[in-house]
């Protein structure tokens, strides 16, 4: 089976639109996804399940063509899925049913014979940290325990690519960061291929290699994390008024701008963003204009752009 | 060092699986097998067990009290005799059992349908190598061997009883041709039943409505042919529309038995059932057609 290290990209999709009567759920995406774990952003209704429905092979793009691990999810679904775990944002299971019948069952489906399904269930249930909770039905469980058993059902069955839904929808914080390390260890460890969709740009941010980032069914960002956030030219700026000098936080802007910097400062405010040739150049304008206009350093840092950021860009 | 110092935790960790995947087949045997057990309530907590257990018992019933007859009184030659008279064709026993079909009918079809559309099981198949129309055939596999167990089987325990009582078919020869001949038609009629029964469990997502539902197709059109055939005099080919008694009318046929209505045409009996099967199929293609999407 061929393992996240030496493919080029696990999918790859050209030009696909899907329209649902007048609506327009995907337009002419063109992405291609790399190994390692990939976010797929976007707010609710950006077209993040419908994209997953595709690579699936459950829905027949209106357009375009898709290809997921050099297969063509149409014409290959049921070879393809035997390869796909998937763990669906619903959070609704067989109630009366134990954790590892259910993971034992989905494993068997998807080509496991019945003695290993039952070693891959259990194995599965004590990575997630259900071990000693796995004969329990599934109904007795908590939000966060049904989470991993979702997840647990995903891997069960050694898939190369696991494609999952929201995964943290509905943790509590110690939960989700829990559950983003499980996802995180399972690429990095288990050479398994991962996609998750989510809303939550913060946490993409946290554990993704790449990032596919939609929005209204466009494509607005794709590519290595890396490359699209982190640390950029300029800094960021937040001064506070000294009481008797008033106006000094326009005074630094307007002595920044007279330096030659670019300055983006809305009147009034607080907070700047201070462009220029170079951050250590800048460090020293914005020093010597603080300085000069008698204004209070409550915080700098260095420029940084976020995933909120592309979405902003986009909207704009 | 005592073993007691040796001992550790065996860690397996996560494993990669080199061996050979079942496949579509897998898949769909594993689905059929484990919705089979989710109706029969078999790792389930007892009350689940007890609806299903109790129809299966009744079902057997006429078969083994038939078969107990046979036993006790068949020693002589002349009681022998009379009984052969008495006691059913194997034809006429799925009959006997009419009621616990029907009922039957309305547990398992909706036990195994419509879980899997309020608990999300569906959506997590199709995520694996199972399709829909591959769904549906894990469906009908399971639905209608579990029919097999009321209609099929009870007929086969009839004819092992009077087999051991001398009351069976004459010669090993004719004895093959019995069996052939239960276990297709007894197959044919459970898996029109089933899809019968799936197609009237498919329209809702309720468990009580759709079990209402099969029983209102199977025992509300019988009725209503009831009426419009003995009471408003209309013509018998109305009886062709008779979900419950048609099944059974073919499985006759292929015995080479007039059945209950001897006065339809074994051609329109079969076209009618052919016309069920039809009928329900499409319901359910058209029911399962975006759904677990």
């Amino acid at each position: 089976m061929v393992r996240h290290d030496v493919r080029v990209s696990v999918i790859a999709a050209s030009d696909v639109s899907m329209v649902f009567g007048t609506h327009r759920a995907l337009d002419s995406l063109t992405l291609e996804v790399p190994p390692g774990v990939t976010g797929l952003v976007g707010a609710n209704g950006a077209g993040k399940t419908t994209l997953m429905s595709i690579v699936l092979g459950l829905r027949a793009p209106t357009n375009g063509s898709v290809s997921v691990l050099g297969l063509d999810p149409l014409r290959q679904g049921a070879q393809l899925r035997s390869m796909v775990g998937y763990g669906p944002e619903r959070n609704v299971f067989p109630d009366d049913m134990p954790a590892s019948d259910f993971v034992k069952h989905l494993a068997e489906v998807r080509g496991m014979p019945r003695s290993e399904a039952r070693t891959r269930a259990s194995d599965a249930l004590w990575l997630v940290g259900l071990g000693e909770e796995r004969f329990r039905a599934l109904g007795t469980m908590s939000t966060g325990q049904r989470q991993r058993v979702k997840l647990a059902q995903a891997i069960a069955a050694d898939p190369s690519l696991v494609l999952l839904d929201e995964p943290t929808d509905g943790l509590d914080p110690v939960q989700r960061d829990e559950m983003l390390n499980l996802i995180r260890q399972i690429s990095s460890e288990y050479q398994i291929d991962v996609m998750l969709s989510s809303h939550l740009l913060e946490e993409v941010e946290r554990i993704c290699d790449n990032v596919v980032a939609l929005d209204a069914g466009k494509l607005i960002a794709q590519g290595r994390l890396a490359d699209l956030v982190g640390d950029v030219e300029g800094i960021t700026l937040e001064l506070a008024e000294i009481d008797d000098v008033p106006g000094s936080i326009d005074a630094v802007a307007a002595r920044l701008r007279a330096a030659g910097l670019t300055v983006a400062h809305e009147e009034g405010l607080a907070r700047m963003e201070v462009l220029g040739a170079s951050s250590d150049d800048i460090a020293d304008a914005v020093r010597d204009a603080v300085a000069d206009s008698h204004a209070r350093v409550r915080r700098i840092e260095q420029r940084r752009r976020k995933l909120e950021d592309l979405f902003e860009a986009a909207e704009a | 060092m005592t073993a007691e110092g040796n001992a550790q935790i065996l860690d397996r960790g996560y494993r990669r699986f080199e061996g050979r995947r079942s496949g579509v087949w897998g898949a769909i045997r594993s689905t059929a097998w484990h919705s089979t057990r989710s109706v029969l309530g078999l790792g389930r907590k007892a009350r689940h067990k007890v609806a299903p257990v109790l129809v299966i018992i009744v079902a057997m019933f006429p078969a083994v009290v038939f078969v107990g007859f046979a036993a006790f009184l068949g020693g002589d030659e002349f009681v022998r005799d009379a009984l052969e008279g008495v006691i059913p064709e194997f034809s006429e026993l799925p009959r006997q059992s009419l009621a616990a079909i029907v009922l039957f009918t309305g547990l398992v079809a909706p036990e195994a349908l419509v879980r899997d559309r309020r608990d999300g099981m569906l959506s997590l198949y199709l995520s694996t190598p199972l399709t829909r129309p591959t769904y549906m055939l894990a469906k009908v596999m399971s639905v209608g061997g579990l029919i097999a167990l009321v209609v099929l089987v009870p007929t086969m325990i009839y004819l092992i009883g009077l087999t051991f009582a001398s009351l069976g078919p004459d010669g090993f020869g004719d004895w093959l041709v019995v069996l052939a001949r239960i276990v297709v038609s007894g197959t044919l009629a459970s898996l029109l039943y089933a899809l019968v029964s799936m197609g009237a469990a498919s329209i809702t997502d309720r468990r009580a409505f759709a079990s209402l539902s099969v029983i209102l197709t199977m025992l509300g059109t019988l009725t209503v042919i009831q009426v419009l055939v003995e009471g408003a005099d209309l013509s018998l080919n109305w009886r062709l529309l008779d979900p419950v008694n048609m099944p059974l009318e073919m499985l006759a046929r292929m015995f080479g038995d007039l059945g209950e209505y001897p006065e339809l045409s074994t051609e329109r009996v079969y076209a009618a059932n052919a016309g069920w099967a039809a009928a329900s199929s499409g319901l359910l293609w058209w029911r399962y057609r975006k759904a677990g999407s």
